[in-house]
């Protein structure tokens, strides 16, 4: 390229204070390879970006270079006005001779002979500049949500009221998640299930979301706008397109005695159930495990029974296979089950609080369980052990959350408003009753928190004690909790009926696998790791995928649906276009050249090296390249420092580039 | 204040975190001497050791390879990969023989302009003290070198191979 | 090269009748492995024209077997002949190899950058207890002053992981780790004096580039160093080419060499090359805790990371 126009800018006086500007220009011209070189006061103006391209017709130019402020200041300013000029906006490059230059040097020579460096780099850099095309991939337009708790709903329901297609997938027999246990949610205390099941409902009956339950991710392909992804329908037993959901199975089930997991092993269900009445799908899943039919053949009454023979003891595991342009991942968490010592893991448990022993002993879910009208107790507070009401209950704060010698050292966020929320409904259902709370600090910020909070003390006199508790033992019908006050300096004990521990919340078993599966990073607690913790929120680093609600980090309901609807929002902005455009700062592999070693692969952190198989005309392999997903690569060219043979090269960072701006040193 | 010598020192940078540290040095409008030609790359991952050693062949009496803090980059994983890389490397070239006061390596965030200057401060006068590198430039104007090894210690080594 | 110090050291002889045994163990292995149709071709070692040489071979035919011979002469790496430069050979179908210790470190190092797959290749390890140095004359017994460097301090006499482990290891005698020596002389010097040093080494360099040619990963299609746009390293055979070559060269192999030193063995300039190998080889040692091995590894030190690495030099 031997046309090159340089355009030097004054910034007012912000350059040309330090650099003599015209010196600059005069050197310019010397500059093998340049046609065309001017100075002016403002070029990011109208009039300057004019000058500019009345300069690339006139002057016939190839290339330009800017030579004013940073590239992160003006560089897409000067790339479109080259583009208006009818030059592909890759051959413009801007020399920094302002934030690198007039800025920070006071001597004018010696600023002068820099910038006058500067841009000689900056020309040399831009005659081997190629023209480069944006990157356009095409995007379906349906979304995959893993994940039917309130942030996949919300999630789904926001992609799927916009007119597209959502996929949901949850690994339980019905959508609804934590929310669904709940008896009341803070601050208003309006009842969870009256607000939830309706959007579950909702989930069921849109026209535009395929639901996928007792399903899970086997495995996940493609990139963003192109994802393929496998599902895993585990067989229910069940035929979902007969069953009309009428509950006589479940009636006339022998097993009666099965714990039951929603109620947190409270109540029981059958061997054949739904989670809880409100279940979408209404349709029942036979628990292999236990049914007797499962077991030794020797039952088989839910198969009699059932008037549209929907029962199938024959059903098997069923593999789906979804197209889809984007995911939500929105897994949720699970309560860290303090009783036990997860083997293989930094976390090292509470065995001095009894929990999973002492029965009275029980976590904030198993509260909610009994607190709720559609409870095993039928909202009846009462004791595990012999269903007596209790009188005293000690609710412990920070259980496993914000202890740095346990192994989990962040806050878990809730659990201040949540227990501030069961010391009420507790002194609402037992009006002589008294809640004590052991905390360490109250954190409510939110709106209409702290009052909520407040008047848990205040007007429902909850016992707030500052301090920690180093004990929890079992005296007789009492269970009683050994703590300091450390407001007023003393040791505590206090003789409870029943003890509910705040326990951490942790992402689900299973989100770091279901995260590899995805190409998607984690923490060391194998919560999801957003993009930019305060810029990209809601994304992954991982083009074309988002997070929704505690996967990704402890939040309330408020918070989680806010991130639904964002990261809702952010799948509809990538389908709100047929195809995707990319910048063309990628990675191309000169299939030539490449010997198929993988460093490359093997470097990249986005997945976006594949290998590829060079087949003659009669088919034969002839050898194995690497090559480059222009539509997963982010750019960052590490492959290419990488490769020995450098066969893999970055656009607009090329060696060739690079090198020639080393030459002018 | 004139010297006898300026050094030459180029500044291998990330855009996301080094470039944009260097940028906010200019916005704050801190001094600093002039000495440096920063080069931009994505990412210190894309920083290839080719480049330190064409540096140094035209002249460069110092290099500064810098990038995103642990944990920062924009690429997730390219500042690792680069801190191995350049382990290695200079460790290669310490071996060959060259100073390492000559090959720097920092992580400046884009907040850290006061770190930017600093480091460049203080290279350049570290550098302006060293004088100037001419290994690499005197073997560029060489034909073929004399082979006349002076020092006894290394004559004896160099017999032994 | 350096005559006088050969001759004060006492001279130990290194005991190869173990050769004979895998000689006859290769013999019937390679027959029966064509006979059986297992593989298409053997990459052994055959004798040479000049009496007790040896030679690279390759047969396909049972009935050849017999030329196969391992001994003290077989200097050889032959993973060379599997990697994709050697693309006639792979062609032949299905290999076996002759491999020693230090052959098989190159064949997992091969396999782990994806050249080939462990069941694409037979492996015939042999017990190795050394191999002659460059410049021996053919059929001279196995001695203290006759061994290999790399001999000298190896730790890999018997290639674990093989298919089949033929010959046997006599008793070894303890050996001055001569290269130890030179590189511990090396780092107390001054960086000045390791540049003079170097200096005059690479000086010498007529570029031939047998040290490449002889590399099994140097296997790439095109050498970075051979490109001309942009040209990273100046092609042609002068001291600041010279320097840039070896320079990069070593990085590159940083972390795959498997310290086979036939890049220092083939040198017709006799520069030391395998040291700079080794100090690679030394530093990722200590910096990652990485060794080249008998067995493919995923990812090499440097295609991997861990967040933990030092980074004491950076500021």
């Amino acid at each position: 390229m031997s046309r090159i126009g340089v355009f030097i800018c004054h910034c007012g006086e912000n350059i040309s204070r330090t650099v003599d500007v015209e010196q600059v220009a005069q050197a310019a011209r010397q500059m093998v390879g340049v046609a065309y070189a001017c100075d002016y006061k403002y070029m990011c103006s109208d009039p300057g970006q004019t000058l500019l391209k009345k300069a690339v017709a006139e002057q016939r130019l190839e290339g330009i270079v800017v030579a004013a402020c940073s590239p992160r200041m003006h560089e897409k300013t000067f790339r479109n006005a080259a583009q208006g000029a009818g030059l592909n906006p890759f051959l413009c490059e801007m020399a920094n001779i302002r934030e690198h230059c007039s800025w920070v040097h006071d001597d004018r020579a010696e600023a002068t002979a820099k910038a006058t460096d500067i841009v000689r780099m900056l020309v040399e850099r831009v005659r081997k500049n190629k023209k480069l095309i944006p990157i356009t991939v095409p995007v379906t337009k349906r979304a995959l949500v893993i994940g039917g708790g309130i942030a996949g709903i919300q999630a789904a329901l926001d992609i799927a009221d916009c007119g597209h297609q959502v996929v949901l997938v949850e690994r339980e027999p019905s959508i609804g998640g934590h929310m669904a246990m709940l008896s009341e949610t803070f601050p208003t205390l309006d009842c969870s299930q009256c607000i939830m099941t309706p959007r579950m409902v909702d989930v069921v009956n849109h026209p535009n979301i395929i639901l996928h339950t007792y399903s899970e991710i086997e495995s996940v392909d493609g990139y963003i706008g192109n994802f393929s992804i496998t599902i895993k329908k585990k067989a229910r037993s069940v035929d979902m397109a007969k069953c009309t959901g009428c509950g006589v199975c479940m009636e006339k089930c022998p097993q009666k005695k099965i714990p039951n997991e929603f109620d947190k092993n409270l109540g029981f269900r059958p061997a054949i159930y739904v989670p809880f009445p409100q279940a979408v799908p209404n349709t029942p899943v036979i628990d292999r495990e236990h049914c007797t039919k499962f077991i030794n053949g020797k039952c088989g009454v839910c198969q009699k029974v059932c008037g549209p023979g929907a029962v199938d003891y024959e059903q098997q595991d069923q593999l789906v296979v979804e197209q889809v342009g984007a995911i939500v991942v929105a897994t949720g968490f699970k309560l860290y089950d303090i009783g036990e010592k997860p083997k293989g893991s930094a976390i090292k448990g509470y065995g001095e609080f009894g929990h999973g022993k002492i029965p009275d002993v029980i976590d904030g879910l198993t509260f909610e369980r009994l607190a709720s009208a559609s409870g095993p107790t039928g909202g009846k507070i009462v004791r595990p052990s012999d269903g007596k009401e209790p009188k005293q209950v000690v609710f412990v704060q920070c259980v496993g959350s914000r202890a740095r010698e346990k192994g989990i050292s962040y806050c878990s966020k809730v659990c201040c408003m949540y227990t501030a929320k069961h010391t009420m409904l507790y002194k609402h259902k037992v009006h002589d009753g008294q809640a004590y709370v052991f905390f360490m600090d109250a954190r409510t910020p939110g709106k209409s928190y702290d009052e909520f909070w407040r008047r848990a003390i205040e007007e429902e006199e909850a016992v707030y004690i500052r301090g920690m508790v180093s004990r929890v033992y079992q005296k007789g019908e009492k269970v009683v909790v050994m703590g300091s006050d450390i407001a007023v300096g003393v040791q505590v004990e206090i003789e409870a009926d029943l003890v509910v521990l705040a326990t951490a919340i942790q992402p689900r078993d299973g989100a770091d696998t279901l995260a590899q599966k995805l190409g998607i990073s984690y923490d060391k607690y194998h919560f999801y790791s957003e993009a930019h913790a305060k810029l990209r929120p809601v994304e992954c680093a991982t083009a074309g995928i988002y997070l929704a609600g505690a996967c990704q980090g402890p939040k309330d309901i408020p918070e989680t649906v806010a991130q639904a609807s964002a990261a809702a929002a952010k799948v509809m902005t990538l389908f709100s276009k047929d195809k995707l455009e990319r910048e063309p700062i990628v990675a191309r592999v000169n299939e030539k050249y490449c010997v198929g070693c993988f460093a490359c692969k093997k470097v990249c952190a986005y997945g976006a090296v594949e290998e590829k198989e060079i087949r003659d005309r009669q088919g034969n392999l002839i050898r194995v390249v690497a090559y480059v997903n222009p539509g997963v690569c982010s750019g960052c060219g590490t492959c290419q420092a990488t490769c020995p043979s450098k066969s893999v090269e970055l656009d607009g960072y090329t060696d060739e580039q690079v090198m020639a701006m080393l030459e002018t040193l | 204040m004139p010297h006898d010598f300026e050094p030459k020192i180029v500044a291998f940078v990330c855009t996301w975190c080094t470039y944009a540290g260097a940028d906010l040095a200019g916005t704050s409008r801190m001094l600093y001497p002039s000495n440096v030609r920063v080069v931009k790359f994505p990412c210190t991952g894309r920083i290839d050791p080719v480049f330190i050693l064409k540096a140094f062949q035209k002249g460069a009496d110092g290099i500064l390879v810098s990038g995103c803090h642990p944990g920062d980059c924009h690429y997730m994983a390219g500042n690792f990969h680069a801190r191995r890389r350049f382990a290695v490397f200079r460790k290669l070239l310490e071996f060959i023989g060259v100073d390492l006061n000559r090959l720097e390596f920092s992580w400046v965030s884009a907040a850290e302009g006061g770190k930017w200057v600093e480091i460049i401060t203080q290279m350049t006068e570290k550098i302006r003290a060293m004088g100037p590198l001419t290994q690499f430039t005197d073997l560029a104007d060489e034909e073929q070198w004399s082979g006349a090894l002076g020092n006894p210690e290394l004559k004896a080594v160099y017999d032994q191979v | 090269m350096n005559k006088s110090s050969e001759k004060t050291k006492s001279t130990v002889t290194i005991d190869t009748s173990g050769y004979e045994v895998a000689t006859q163990e290769i013999r019937s292995e390679a027959k029966r492995l064509l006979t059986e149709k297992i593989v298409d071709a053997v990459v052994g070692y055959q004798g040479g024209r000049r009496g007790g040489s040896a030679v690279p071979v390759v047969i396909t035919d049972p009935d050849q077997a017999e030329k196969l011979v391992f001994s003290a002469a077989c200097v050889n790496n032959l993973s060379i002949y599997l990697t994709k430069a050697k693309k006639e050979i792979r062609a032949k179908g299905k290999l076996a190899v002759v491999a020693k210790g230090c052959d098989l470190r190159a064949l997992a190092g091969l396999m782990g950058e994806s050249q080939f797959k462990r069941e694409e290749v037979v492996i015939i390890g042999v017990t190795c207890a050394g191999v002659h140095r460059a410049g021996t004359q053919p059929g001279q017994p196995l001695t203290d002053s006759t061994i290999a460097k790399k001999c000298r301090e190896c730790s890999v006499h018997i290639p674990e992981g093989s298919d089949l482990i033929v010959g046997k290891l006599p008793p070894l005698p303890n050996l001055s780790p001569t290269e130890k020596e030179l590189m511990e002389k090396l780092d107390a010097m001054t960086p000045a004096l390791r540049w003079e040093f170097w200096k005059e080494q690479f000086t010498r360099c007529i570029r031939c580039l047998a040290c490449r040619q002889v590399c099994p990963f140097c296997y790439c299609e095109q050498c970075l160093c051979d490109r001309g746009r942009p040209q990273a390293v100046d092609t042609s055979p002068r001291p600041s080419g010279n320097m840039g070559w070896h320079i990069v060269r070593a990085m590159h192999l940083a972390g795959r060499c498997a310290g086979c030193a036939e890049c220092e063995r083939v040198c017709p300039m006799d520069i030391p090359l395998n040291l700079l190998n080794r100090k690679m080889a030394e530093e990722l040692k200590e910096l990652y805790h990485y060794e080249a091995g008998l067995k493919p590894v995923e990812k090499g030190p440097l295609t991997s990371y861990d967040e933990k690495d030092d980074q004491s030099f950076i500021k």
